[in-house]
């Protein structure tokens, strides 16, 4: 296909059509790869006529990941040019997604990714305070239930898995900085009968600071004695996989009920290690497994370049939307938000297999379905549970909805944005 | 002391000479604390050792700079902060411009924290930068580091510090320190994938927001000055120039919205010898817009019963022969008027434009321009030049409208941030612009001065005492008005006439 003219129709496609009439001229380069494909730049690149061209960004954004793949130069340099001339990370959803991924095919064409990756962690580890990071989370959960869906779908298959018991023991993989549990004791202590003893083991993937958890724990400890809950609060961490975890690593008791709790946790394990993980979670002998992820599925097409941009795109698309949509434009929790989304959009789309360590492979909730089924049976949400949920949406803008998972193989609820499904929450026990 | 085996950036002489400026001025016994580096070894060290490296020993320059201040503020000196980064600059800029730039930015960035109430975050010692203020200087230095690591060429080490400013500064911070840095790393990573990915001839375009500029000069035109500066001043210079004339062609090279004229209109329909018939020509980006700024303004024409008629042209001025933009025929007194801005072309040719306005010959031409150069420079100047003229504008709009988030965060974003990128990228193809400034080229290209100093001078001083601000700084100087924030002049009006 003749580039020059590719470089026309999308030149006609993205800028607007009002202007000055100049003649094309070719930039002349010394670097001679590049002759064939020079772009035209006498014109003044206008804003984006939104009306003109709809979603600019995706388009450009295909195409480059389709030159990436058939790794032809001329054309990612073309198309990295052109996606860099419009991008910003300040500007609106098409100029924002234009340059993450932008900086994602870039560390990708430039082979370094994961070198990028790593500076990407490191500089987040260290500026992020707990008050920072609590601050992000607390102002997300209050415009958005991205996170506080899954938390209340958890809760309510915990507190039923879990009636009756006198020694309970939750073990918590999650990022949400314990935001999750103070709920959870407020219903166990205002429940009819002998409030129970709770005891939370919190496992902290390497990144979250020791002082940290720390804080957590003490704010944890506080609010029980306000509720008057026999609390106990352990740290698990030191590890750099979560593969690597063991049943005996979480001190579980023979006297305990044991409910684990993955929000966004299944996808930091490794692909390959993802069936151990689960069948060593089996081996906790768990009265309840509740499972939270968001639905994207970055794994199947981990060797297909094109299919998993494509699929990073759509899900990308609509997680900025909706931080767009729920946020103040000024917000500088929102840019927290974004800025760890294009940490995983590097991580997927740059790293070579698994990156730079904790890569976060999503996948949908039909896949963990299969992944869980065997070790695990799926439990129903009880009715309570989803009136629950109901009523936490009534609390949010317009937009968000429940949708019960279809299908004979399926289990578990979805959240949708939009009508598009966006996280799966799920409950199992063990079969 | 001359160091003549040394490399060319000789930074033991350097620091010699600046060491010695205020040596002059301090106590024998305060000198220990430099003597590491007034000894032999010492200097010999940095005689010899990369320049590059000294200055990605960060630790080091802003030791150095910290010390610099300590010792200062200790011995109660009356050098000023502001007098010694003029004193490092005239010192160290002739033998090393990267040197004197890397300090000047640190002495400014230390220098501006006095001037804003930095709350001091939460923070963890041992693992968060430690405090707010240290947090701006790491993102300063990395700045720095960027533009250093362009000019020799090195994009990757480049791409790498911007990636992690990119992930600490944050533009809706409450701090113009951190706004700043995150617009000047937005725009030179653009610039260094620019130029890693098409080579040393990178080919920026503009980058602007069109639907949203209309509604940001005006906000930019209810809280700063500088619109206001632009239009009264020349307003009163095209008055006077077209005093006796009945019929009047004002050519605005870029209209806009065209705010600029209601005002005009009412002085030229309230003379006393009657109204001229006025015709305005403006230049602009879109027939639309156009279209309504021509509408806009004929009906307020009519109110005010001047006789009026509009013609819009979006073509470059620089692109237009003389017949396509005033009839030859008619006798006309024209009045030409352009602000200039960095968010798009409107010349295409400055010397093509150069050659309209003479052959318009024009009774008065009013220009109001940045203290920035267009022309085509190396990266590092187009760096030095544009953080020490944004530094004076976001300090400008903190000083005044630090509560305000909303509209200085309008201003900041589709105004500056957008000629910050501009200027980082530098030159646009096909787009020749003069090296010198316009008043220059006007001197020497057939055109007189018309002094601003009278009323004109008087209308901007009226101007800034409306503006609750005694940051700004108006200046009278050869008959050319300069508005700046302290001292650090952003505008220069001036006006001209044609004369052979």
């Amino acid at each position: 296909m003749d580039i020059t003219l590719q470089a026309q129709e999308l030149h006609y496609l993205t800028l607007s059509q009002r202007q000055y009439s100049h003649e094309q001229e070719s930039m002349q380069n010394p670097n001679h790869h590049h002759q064939q494909h020079q772009i035209t730049t006498s014109q003044t690149l206008e804003s984006i006529d939104p009306s003109a061209s709809g979603k600019w960004a995706e388009k450009l954004l295909k195409e480059c990941a389709k030159a990436i793949s058939e790794k032809d130069s001329g054309k990612i340099h073309h198309f990295l040019w052109m996606l860099n001339e419009l991008a910003s990370p300040y500007g609106d959803c098409d100029q924002k997604l234009a340059y993450y991924f932008l900086q994602a095919f870039f560390c990708k064409a430039t082979e370094s990714g994961e070198r990028c990756y790593k500076t990407l962690i490191s500089v987040a580890e260290k500026s992020h305070s707990f008050e920072s990071a609590r601050k992000v989370i607390l102002k997300f959960q209050e415009v958005s239930p991205w996170t506080t869906f899954g938390h209340v779908a958890s809760n309510g298959a915990i507190l039923e898995a879990m009636d009756g018991e006198a020694k309970l023991h939750i073990i918590d993989i999650s990022s949400t900085y314990c935001t999750q549990w103070p709920t959870l004791l407020e219903a166990l202590a205002t429940r009819n009968d002998d409030t129970p003893h709770l005891r939370l083991t919190v496992v902290v993937t390497a990144g979250t600071g020791g002082s940290v958890m720390k804080e957590i724990g003490q704010r944890m400890e506080k609010f029980a004695r306000l509720m008057g809950v026999p609390f106990e609060f352990n740290v698990v961490s030191g590890f750099s996989r979560l593969g690597e975890l063991k049943e005996e690593d979480f001190g579980v008791r023979d006297d305990e009920a044991v409910a684990v709790n993955c929000i966004g946790a299944l996808r930091k394990v490794s692909v390959i290690e993802r069936s151990s993980f689960i069948r060593m979670l089996h081996r906790l002998r768990p009265k309840v497994v509740t499972v939270v992820e968001e639905e994207a599925d970055f794994t199947s097409n981990l060797d297909e370049f094109i299919a998993c941009s494509e699929e990073c795109l759509r899900f990308y698309s609509i997680f900025f939307e909706m931080l767009e949509e729920s946020f103040v434009p000024t917000s500088n929790e929102r840019l927290m938000l974004e800025r760890e989304s294009s940490r995983s959009i590097l991580s997927v789309l740059a790293c070579e297999g698994e990156g730079g360590g904790e890569c976060e492979r999503r996948e949908k909730g039909s896949q963990w379905c299969e992944r869980l089924t065997g070790d695990f049976s799926p439990m129903s949400f009880n009715d309570d549970g989803v009136d629950d949920v109901k009523a936490l949406l009534r609390r949010y803008r317009a937009g968000w909805a429940l949708l019960p998972a279809q299908g004979t193989d399926a289990s578990g609820l979805y959240l949708t944005w939009k009508d598009e499904p966006v996280v799966w929450a799920s409950a199992w026990k063990p079969s | 002391m001359s160091c003549n085996i040394c490399p060319p950036f000789c930074a033991s002489a350097i620091l010699g000479q600046v060491l010695s400026l205020y040596a002059i001025s301090t106590q024998p016994t305060n000198q220990s604390i430099y003597n590491h580096t007034l000894s032999p070894q010492s200097l010999h060290y940095y005689c010899y050792s990369n320049i590059s490296l000294f200055m990605s020993v960060t630790n080091d320059l802003d030791k150095f700079a910290m010390d610099l201040i300590d010792a200062i503020a200790k011995q109660q000196l009356s050098l000023s902060i502001p007098q010694l980064i003029h004193n490092v600059h005239d010192s160290i800029q002739p033998y090393n411009p990267s040197l004197a730039a890397a300090l000047q930015l640190r002495l400014l960035a230390l220098l501006g924290h006095d001037h804003h109430q930095t709350k001091v975050h939460e923070h963890e010692p041992s693992q968060l930068l430690i405090n707010f203020e240290e947090k701006e200087i790491h993102i300063f230095t990395l700045l720095l580091q960027s533009a250093n690591s362009i000019s020799a060429n090195d994009f990757d080490s480049a791409y790498h510090s911007l990636l992690v400013v990119s992930q600490l500064a944050s533009p809706f911070s409450s701090s113009p320190a951190q706004r700043i840095a995150a617009y000047f790393s937005e725009a030179i990573l653009a610039h260094v994938i620019r130029l890693r990915v098409l080579g040393v001839i990178p080919t920026p375009v503009h980058f602007f927001q069109h639907q949203h500029l209309g509604m940001a000069f005006q906000v930019f035109n209810g809280i700063t000055p500088f619109i206001k500066f632009s239009h009264f001043t020349a307003n009163q210079a095209i008055q006077e120039a077209l005093e006796q004339e009945d019929r009047v062609h004002i050519i605005d090279f870029d209209i806009m919205q065209g705010l600029q004229w209601p005002g005009l209109f009412h002085i030229l329909a309230s003379r006393p010898q009657g109204p001229p018939t006025v015709r305005l020509t403006g230049f602009g980006l879109s027939p639309e817009s156009l279209e309504a700024t021509g509408k806009r303004l004929a009906s307020f024409a009519d109110s005010l019963g001047l006789s009026f008629q509009f013609h819009g042209i979006t073509e470059k001025v620089g692109n237009l022969n003389l017949e396509q933009v005033i009839s030859v025929t008619e006798k006309e007194a024209v009045a030409v008027h352009w602000l200039h801005h960095s968010l798009y072309d409107v010349s295409a040719s400055d010397h093509n434009t150069l050659l309209l306005l003479q052959r318009l010959k024009p009774k008065v031409v009013t220009i109001v321009e940045q203290n920035l150069n267009k022309g085509t420079r190396p990266f590092m100047a187009r760096f030095t030049e544009a953080i020490h003229y944004y530094s004076a504008m976001f300090d400008s709009l903190a000083a005044t409208h630090n509560e305000d988030n909303e509209s200085r965060s309008i201003v900041e974003h589709e105004i500056l941030h957008c000629e910050i990128r501009n200027l980082i990228g530098g030159p646009v193809a096909g787009e020749v612009k003069f090296d010198d400034q316009w008043r220059v080229k006007l001197s020497e290209s057939g055109f007189r001065r018309l002094s601003l100093a009278g009323n004109a001078a008087a209308q901007a001083s009226l101007l800034m005492s409306m503006f609750d601000c005694d940051g700004y700084s108006l200046v009278e100087e050869n008959g050319t008005l300069k508005l700046g924030w302290k001292n650090f002049c952003l505008l220069t009006a001036s006006a001209w006439q044609f004369i052979s």
